[in-house]
């Protein structure tokens, strides 16, 4: 298979699992945003939130890492800039989530 | 030659119709809720810190633009799920028709309103 055929697929699968999530998670966030610590802690303490919010967060991550690499594709001509940029991301789109997820998981 | 290749899309050349709207504002959108995702993570990276860390962030919420903030975000996220439902929707291989694309954009942008306005009411008096 071909490495842009892959990448679609990645693109297409994350964004079928995103929607839902992101769904989940909105309509959580406005019903907890602006209540108390306690209650927000709370909230991510349970292990169904830890559960949805990390897979929330893999799928997001993944999906906007991949269809913004599309974006400087699009849009930054300099080879040599362009992937570093897409490497910088990819990175970041690996160390972001597991950072919190791990800091998620330490709630109780 | 191949570095001269040109950079799409050309915006100053063609006229601006509905789906070439829909198409850029889902990239601004994408862009625009990936900082969002990275604002939350920060959000809840800072919860294991305490009650005594968050209280800014409190205030920030409880305030007018934090509610704006909210608002915003839900629309944005309405936003890009409907869009994202149509672009999967072109993936199938249906709606491709010109007739059928100006509708589902339509769809898209009245929809990511009642939707951000569903969201609002299933967060305030359901969950």
């Amino acid at each position: 298979m071909h490495h842009s055929t892959k990448k679609w697929l990645v693109i297409k699968f994350s964004s079928i699992i995103l929607i839902p999530l992101m769904f989940w998670f909105i309509v959580n966030l406005a019903s907890i945003y602006d209540e108390s610590y306690i209650e927000i802690v709370n909230f991510f303490a349970k292990n169904s939130s830890k559960a949805l919010y990390s897979l929330f967060l893999i799928a997001a991550f993944s999906f906007f890492s991949l269809t913004i690499s599309e974006v400087f594709e699009d849009y930054i001509d300099n080879e040599k800039i362009k992937n570093v940029a897409t490497k910088m991301l990819y990175v970041f789109a690996i160390i972001m989530p597991l950072i919190t997820i791990s800091s998620i998981l330490n709630l109780n | 030659m191949y570095e001269k290749n040109p950079l799409s899309p050309h915006l100053q050349i063609y006229k601006w119709h509905l789906s070439m709207i829909l198409s850029i504002t889902h990239r601004i959108i994408g862009v625009v809720n990936s900082v969002a995702i990275i604002l939350i993570c920060l959000w809840t990276i800072s919860l294991p810190f305490g009650e005594e860390n968050y209280e800014i962030i409190k205030i920030l919420f409880q305030s007018f633009f934090g509610k704006l903030l909210i608002t915003s975000l839900s629309w944005s996220f309405s936003f890009h799920i409907l869009s994202e439902i149509r672009h999967l929707i072109w993936d199938l291989g249906y709606g491709f028709d010109l007739k059928i694309a100006k509708i589902t954009g339509v769809i898209t942008i009245i929809g990511s309103l009642v939707l951000t306005v569903l969201i609002y009411i299933l967060g305030n008096f359901f969950i």
